[in-house]
């Protein structure tokens, strides 16, 4: 059967598309102006601008690896230090409280997550990393020093592995709302059948924990992303050296460390903006990549577990 | 001349078919009751007829459906609705409107009055039809959250009634609330076929026979029976509607 | 074998509450030092603070941050409607017609726009804003403010649209209601509670906003502009670049700043969780 449709209902329709219309208008112009200014210098150096690491723009001399290594590095670490303090965060939140205390730590997880990440950037680069120095790398290096990660002595707190975990830190919040929407999401009958044969809690949560593993690692994925792009936070503690080192202490560069750094003067040097635009792709392309997985990621988890 | 027609109506959600073959007709200013246990399609068919199945994109439907002489799918819903009321089975006032601007706001939209004099003329009218107007007239200004459930529902039905639809539909209205604000619904409903032609649905042979001057009987999906009450009540067909009528379903 | 599996959930309880009391002291300290590093430099600048430019690297007095706390000013207010009703348009159009085409690719672009990097905003109004327009300006930084606001408005604004019981609708369209209307007079009535809660939100985020302005606004401290065109500065841009220099009242200026963008926050996250009246299902 034909079905009348209203009038008013095509304009409510069509009324909708112009704002909606300027989302895509924005993505595309950002993807475009990124993708054109980056070619120049993709089709001039190739490969070897991510195969180099040498920063010489007074010679014409780009190489990438540096911020590549560091950026991935530094993610890296930044979503093993939010695993460590998420994990144990949910489960005290959704586990082993309720009514106020849960409603007061849930709340500080979310009022964590909306404070300015530049205020992460400040308290990161005059306490944090002093802290980070004195209890957590001068023990690592005094007696792991063997493995190539801790070999080098600390000498400022500012080093790739405290960018990694002060972008951790910042992204705790972030981290955890997604990992404890997860677990509640768990449906009742299977949060109860452990307990209801005698588990220990302890027991229960690492069955729950393991059937929430794959939002886990989703919202491992998506923090991932969000690091690549965290911009003050590394720029504050990461040292800012271009020079590239298999130890995580010493300092280093991120993508986004090395754009906030460079841009203002890119002018002055032929190809560096170019180049610049190229590591800016690098970031654009892996963050949207993977934001992509880890939300699929998270909707396939909910259809099988949820529903 | 029928109020609502229907003619071999079926509807099929998700490949599923809900409707099958749905044949009925309901005269001018009585109640048709269509009553049937839970799952056989009662409610789809009121909302065939208001389109409110539209609201689900999954729907698919064919055959003819006339309201008011009109073939319902090929004007404007909008038009369509402006003449019929529909009470649901849970009561849904509107909550951050007042008791007050629950029942004028459908009057107001349907341009059944605009001067505040006319508005609360139709609001007092509709709150009396529907058997609230004593215990409201003195907190018009409160939310309807005050209300208990069957006072929202009474509410929802003067809603309906203050835009002068010309047919109201009732799904399941006392399902969800006392026996004392169900009887006072079905007086309401039962005083309110002079000027209204009601289609009811409900899953209670009491109920029907209480209000209903037409029945029919729907089981999975087809309608196994229909007549005046008191011939489907004495003289069932079919060993289900017997069944049901005597509550064994 | 019972006494081992108890004492394993216990030692499992002490271990999560301590590693969490690690995390909440981390960011309670963070708060602690970001105030009380912050407050006594506010309160011996005085009313200037907030009136004056800021000084130069070796002068003994405080100097201010108006020109900072105007741009940021002029900028989120310019921004925040542009960013909420573009928002509000595609939130309406993705969760009223959930299953249009259209909808699955805004749905989608808005998705992408969260993923990207907000430095990457920045380059991209550098280049198709202020090098055309040959000047920094306020104007690219609520452009790349919009930019970056956007998805995160609309997140709030569709789960919230999302929330309301479909039951509501059925009244609205039962009377006969248009759609733009059960929208108008049912639906922003119903979530009011939740679109206050995303203009704060919203005007939070826009607020602390550091990376997507570093190559637009300029940095225009020498007095306090108005102009939308002209270049102008932002608290987040000013701590950005005082907190890495070696002077020490340059330190104490982004102190104070960041104590008052934090403290601005509070603010907006304790009004939202307490000021706003629910409407009572």
């Amino acid at each position: 059967m034909a079905m009348g449709v209203s009038r008013k209902d095509k304009i409510f329709f069509l009324s909708l598309i112009p704002p909606s219309i300027t989302l895509l208008g924005i993505l595309v112009v950002t993807v475009i102006t990124i993708l054109s200014n980056s070619l120049e210098s993709l089709s001039l150096y190739g490969l070897s601008l991510i195969a180099s690491s040498i920063w010489d723009p007074e010679n014409l001399k780009y190489g990438l690896l540096a911020p590549i290594l560091g950026s991935i590095t530094t993610s890296t670490l930044a979503i093993l230090t939010a695993l460590v303090f998420s994990i144990p965060l949910t489960i005290l939140i959704a586990e082993y409280s309720s009514g106020f205390v849960k409603n007061v730590l849930s709340s500080i997880v979310e009022l964590m997550g909306g404070i300015p990440t530049i205020v992460y950037a400040i308290w990161a680069s005059t306490y944090f990393a002093s802290l980070l120095k004195q209890y957590v790398m001068d023990p690592l290096h005094a007696y792991f020093s063997i493995i190539p990660l801790f070999s080098c002595k600390p000498i400022t707190g500012f080093s790739i592995f405290t960018a990694g975990v002060s972008i951790g830190v910042s992204i705790v919040p972030y981290v955890t709302s997604m990992i404890l929407e997860a677990y509640q999401n768990i449906p009742q009958a299977l949060r109860e059948a452990c307990l209801g044969i005698g588990c220990t809690k302890y027991e229960s949560v690492k069955v729950l924990m393991s059937l929430a593993k794959p939002a886990v690692l989703a919202s491992l994925i998506l923090g991932f992303a969000r690091s690549l792009g965290e911009t003050t936070i590394a720029v504050a503690t990461v040292g800012n050296s271009m020079y590239l080192s298999s130890c995580i202490f010493s300092p280093g560069i991120t993508v986004s460390a090395l754009i906030a750094s460079q841009f203002a003067n890119a002018y002055l040097y032929k190809y560096a903006e170019s180049v610049l635009y190229a590591s800016a792709l690098f970031i654009l392309f892996i963050a949207i990549v993977l934001s992509f997985v880890g939300l699929s990621m998270l909707i396939k988890w909910r259809v099988k577990v949820v529903v | 001349m029928y109020a609502v027609e229907l003619d071999n109506v079926n509807v099929y959600i998700e490949g599923k078919h809900i409707l099958k073959n749905i044949t009925l007709r309901v005269p001018y200013n009585t109640i048709y009751v269509i009553m049937g246990p839970s799952g056989s399609g009662k409610t789809t068919i009121l909302r065939v007829i208001n389109r409110l199945i539209e609201l689900n994109p999954n729907a698919k439907i064919d055959g003819s459906v006339k309201v008011l002489g009109y073939d319902a799918f090929k004007i404007d819903p909008y038009d369509l609705r402006k003449h019929i009321g529909m009470v649901f089975q849970i009561p849904n006032p509107f909550p951050h409107m007042t008791i007050y601007d629950n029942v004028a706001i459908a009057a107001r939209i349907n341009r059944v009055a605009r001067k505040r004099e006319e508005l609360d003329e139709i609001v007092r009218w509709a709150l009396e039809k529907a058997m609230l107007w004593d215990e409201v007239k003195d907190r018009l200004r409160s939310y309807p959250h005050v209300l208990s459930g069957g006072q929202k529902q009474r509410l929802c039905l003067a809603r309906a009634l203050a835009m002068k639809p010309k047919i109201l539909l009732l799904d399941e209205p006392t399902a969800n609330i006392d026996p004392v604000n169900a009887r006072k619904i079905e007086e309401a409903i039962s005083a309110l076929k002079e000027e209204i032609t009601i289609i009811m649905v409900t899953h209670s042979p009491h109920q029907a026979a209480r209000v209903a001057d037409h029945v029919a009987m729907i089981y999975s999906g087809s309608i196994i029976e229909q007549g005046p009450v008191s011939q489907v009540f004495l003289n069932p067909k079919t060993d289900f509607t017997a069944k049901f009528l005597k509550g064994e379903v | 074998m019972y006494d081992q599996r108890k004492i394993k959930d216990k030692l499992f309880f002490v271990f999560v509450l301590s590693v969490s009391i690690i995390a909440v002291t981390l960011m309670l300290h963070m708060i602690f030092v970001t105030l009380s590093n912050g407050i006594p430099v506010i309160l011996r600048a005085g009313l200037g603070f907030f009136t004056s430019i800021p000084p130069t690297p070796l002068s003994k007095n405080i100097g201010g941050i108006a020109p900072a706390l105007a741009g940021s000013f002029i900028m989120t207010l310019t921004s925040l409607p542009v960013s909420i009703s573009l928002a509000f348009f595609s939130a309406v159009l993705t969760t009223e017609f959930p299953r249009n085409p259209l909808s699955i690719i805004i749905d989608v672009v808005a998705k992408s726009l969260a993923s990207i990097p907000t430095i990457v905003v920045s380059m991209v109004i550098y280049l198709i804003v202020v090098v055309p327009m040959g000047k920094f300006s306020a104007l690219a930084g609520v452009l790349a403010l919009t930019i970056i606001s956007l998805p995160y408005s609309y997140t709030y604004i569709s789960t919230y649209l999302r929330s309301i019981p479909a039951t509501y609708r059925e009244a609205a369209y039962s009377i006969a209601m248009g759609r733009w209307r059960t929208i108008i007079s049912v639906f922003v009535p119903i979530i009011r509670r939740g679109l206050l809660i995303t203009v704060l939100m919203t005007s939070a985020r826009i607020l602390g906003e550091t990376a997507a302005i570093l190559f637009v606004t300029g940095r225009y401290r020498l007095g306090v502009s108005v102009s939308l065109l002209d270049p102008t500065d932002a608290v987040p841009l000013l701590i950005f670049d005082y907190m890495l220099t070696p002077y020490k009242n340059f330190q104490e200026i982004s102190w104070a700043a960041a104590s008052l963008l934090l403290l601005s926050y509070l603010i907006i996250f304790t009004t939202t969780k307490f000021l706003v009246k629910e409407v009572k299902l």
